[in-house]
């Protein structure tokens, strides 16, 4: 019986608690999934306030528990199901209000429950504190006034939004293949190894195998390495500026510094440690 | 129960208390005492208004110290055929997400309370459990029981808490969030119940719609039996959901013993859930529990929790390690304080954050 097995077992709870304390760190590494903890593919283009909502408010905080047939007060809030189930929907717990109100976020249901304010029950999410950050109900506020439209058009811009391996992260050595996701489709005529460029704790380029954006996935840029990466240090460079920016669909140059303007590289510098155990 | 017949009642419940070592109201106490939910609550699954034996038990072995005189003890019992009780829990916690500012506060986690209507005494009662705090009043629970006979089958119809594994206070433990079956989210629809012997039996029929009102014609059945021994216990639940968004369909075991002065408790849920997102999804959660009792009125809680939350994907598994303290120093008050440790994917900072909590609890 190895190690593995046993760990197995006490992290699904067969063993004694002892044991499976002493054994903790049963957590899934992430790898290949996005802050949800979704498949890197079920990742949607983020192209509105409300997707935005949806990607860091109901799918990775409310739809633990408002998901399903038999999600409290009939919400469901995952993907697909929440923008039907708010938007000009009476609310299961105060009848006379709207779960959302196009226009008026002060008399909407949900805005009340995340602030707070609401005459029954209690403050969301239920599992808080923490609560919703400011910026967050800020977030919520802004969609709902601008009218809660389910979608609007494209970005105006084109930034990266995550990376994997994530910026400082260490990960564990036999590492090839990196993945970069946008806030956009990105324009794949553009992207090539001279818009993506890999450099080692000495500074010398990192040979690329292929950078392609995967079908159906628009937004997102894998890049992989001719050989798995051996333990060091690594700074991945996105290039906004340079002979080859990368662009958007929408012909946007990337906006790498996050100055609000089109040029500059995102820089996303990470660890291969082999002490580090997938 | 007034004046002196009340007083020799409750001689009798202490007499009673003292042969069979104790009783209580969370699940580690009845698997500490080797009794039933319904030793303790009038409700047969648990939770909820305390029955006579439960006062009793709370001032008398609960607490570490009783004050006041024996001639005092509450009942619950306010009139011939009302019973009345109440939960109230304040906390100050300090939350530690990564990334983020650390935020301290305090906040009235609970303010409920209950009556019980026992218009024909032992056989016929309506239940009310209300909700004041926070927010304005939500009614939890309001149904109506009938005893067929005592300690035999009942059945219960409104709306209730339905019956699935352990129904344990924190409603944020993987095993009652996952499965949806906690304490925010009664439904309504009828119940019967078997108190047989070293049995304890429930199957409920109802909405399957958490509380929201009916949406289709489908129907959600909830199962769960256990045997009850003094020194170990052990159950199976189930439950299936028919809904016009996908069926909903789920199972679990669940089981203590005791060992001197630890008790364990263990429970594991799986639910295949056609009705999330376009493919369903396979989920999983267990909680092992370990309480000691250090004295009386000192107990020491140990749970370790893990989350499958889609069996599909892999590395996505959450964890989350609690050791609570909690200190009954008299009657109807519990001093509870700890730490949680939420362990999950990296990627993610609310999956990784660390609270500590400190609550006053006082109940009746």
């Amino acid at each position: 019986m190895d190690i593995q097995f046993i760990k197995s077992l006490a992290c699904k709870g067969f063993l004694t608690l002892p044991l499976g304390v002493a054994l903790a760190g049963c957590a899934g590494n992430g790898e290949g999934l996005d802050a949800n903890g979704r498949p890197i593919s079920d990742i949607p283009i983020v192209n509105s306030d409300f997707q935005e909502i949806q990607d860091t408010i109901f799918t990775p905080i409310c739809s633990g528990c408002h998901s399903g047939a038999g999600a409290p007060q009939g919400l469901r809030l995952d993907a697909g199901n929440s923008y039907a189930l708010l938007v000009n929907v009476s609310s299961a717990e105060v009848p006379g209000t709207l779960r959302v109100n196009p226009g008026n976020p002060n008399a909407s249901y949900l805005v009340q429950k995340i602030e707070g304010t609401a005459a029954v029950g209690v403050r969301m999410p239920a599992s808080g504190p923490p609560y919703l950050p400011q910026d967050r109900i800020d977030l919520v506020r802004r969609w709902i006034s601008a009218g809660a439209p389910a979608a609007s058009g494209p970005p105006n811009n084109l930034v990266v939004t995550s990376t994997i391996p994530a910026v400082s992260e260490s990960t564990a050595p036999g590492l090839g293949k990196l993945t970069v996701i946008f806030n956009a489709n990105v324009d794949s005529s553009r992207v090539s190894a001279d818009t993506f460029t890999l450099r080692d704790a000495s500074d010398q380029l990192v040979t690329l195998a292929g950078v392609r954006v995967p079908t159906g996935r628009q937004n997102v840029v894998e890049i992989t390495t001719a050989r798995p990466l051996a333990a060091g240090s690594y700074q991945l460079a996105v290039h906004g500026d340079g002979p080859a920016p990368l662009a958007g669909e929408s012909g946007f140059v990337l906006d790498g510094d996050a100055d609000g303007k089109p040029g500059g590289d995102t820089l996303i510098p990470f660890d291969v440690n082999a002490g580090v155990v997938r | 129960m007034t004046g002196k017949k009340s007083f020799l009642g409750l001689v009798g419940v202490l007499a009673l208390i003292a042969f069979s070592g104790t009783a209580h109201a969370e699940p580690y106490l009845a698997a500490q005492m080797g009794l039933k939910c319904v030793q303790c609550h009038v409700n047969p699954t648990g939770g909820g208004l305390r029955s006579v034996f439960g006062n009793a038990f709370a001032q008398t072995q609960l607490a570490a110290k009783k004050i006041g005189s024996d001639e005092d003890l509450w009942t619950g019992q306010v009139m011939k055929f009302l019973a009345v009780g109440g939960n109230a829990r304040a906390n100050y916690s300090f939350t530690d997400v990564p990334n983020q500012d650390s935020t301290n506060d305090f906040a009235v986690e609970e303010a409920r309370a209950y009556l019980d209507f026992s218009v024909i005494p032992n056989r016929l009662s309506v239940y009310i459990d209300q909700r004041f705090a926070p927010g304005n009043a939500t009614n939890l629970e309001a149904n109506i029981r009938y005893w067929f006979t005592e300690n035999g089958a009942y059945v219960k119809a409104g709306r209730m808490y339905q019956p699935f594994g352990y129904r344990f206070e924190d409603d944020n433990a993987f095993v009652r969030q996952m499965s949806g079956f906690n304490m925010q989210t009664p439904d309504e629809g009828i119940e019967f119940g078997f108190e047989k012997g070293s049995w304890s039996t429930q199957v409920g029929l109802n909405n399957g719609t958490g509380g929201a009102p009916e949406v289709d014609s489908g129907k959600q059945v909830v199962a769960r039996t256990e045997y009850v021994g003094s020194v170990w216990r052990m159950g199976a639940s189930a439950a299936f959901n028919s809904t016009d968004v996908g069926d909903r369909v789920g199972a679990g075991l669940f089981g203590a013993f005791r060992a001197g002065p630890v008790t364990f408790l263990g429970e594991v849920d799986y639910f295949d859930d056609d009705s999330i997102g376009v493919a369903g999804r396979k989920l999983m959660a267990s909680l092992v529990e370990a309480d000691w009792k250090v004295l009386q009125g000192h107990n020491v809680k140990l749970t370790f929790e893990w989350l499958e939350p889609d069996n599909d994907v892999d590395e996505d598994e959450q964890t989350r390690t609690s050791l609570l303290y909690e200190w009954s120093p008299i009657q109807f008050i519990q001093l509870r304080g700890g730490v949680r440790m939420y362990d999950g994917i990296p990627q993610n900072d609310l999956q990784n954050r660390t609270q500590a909590f400190v609550q006053l609890h006082g109940f009746f």
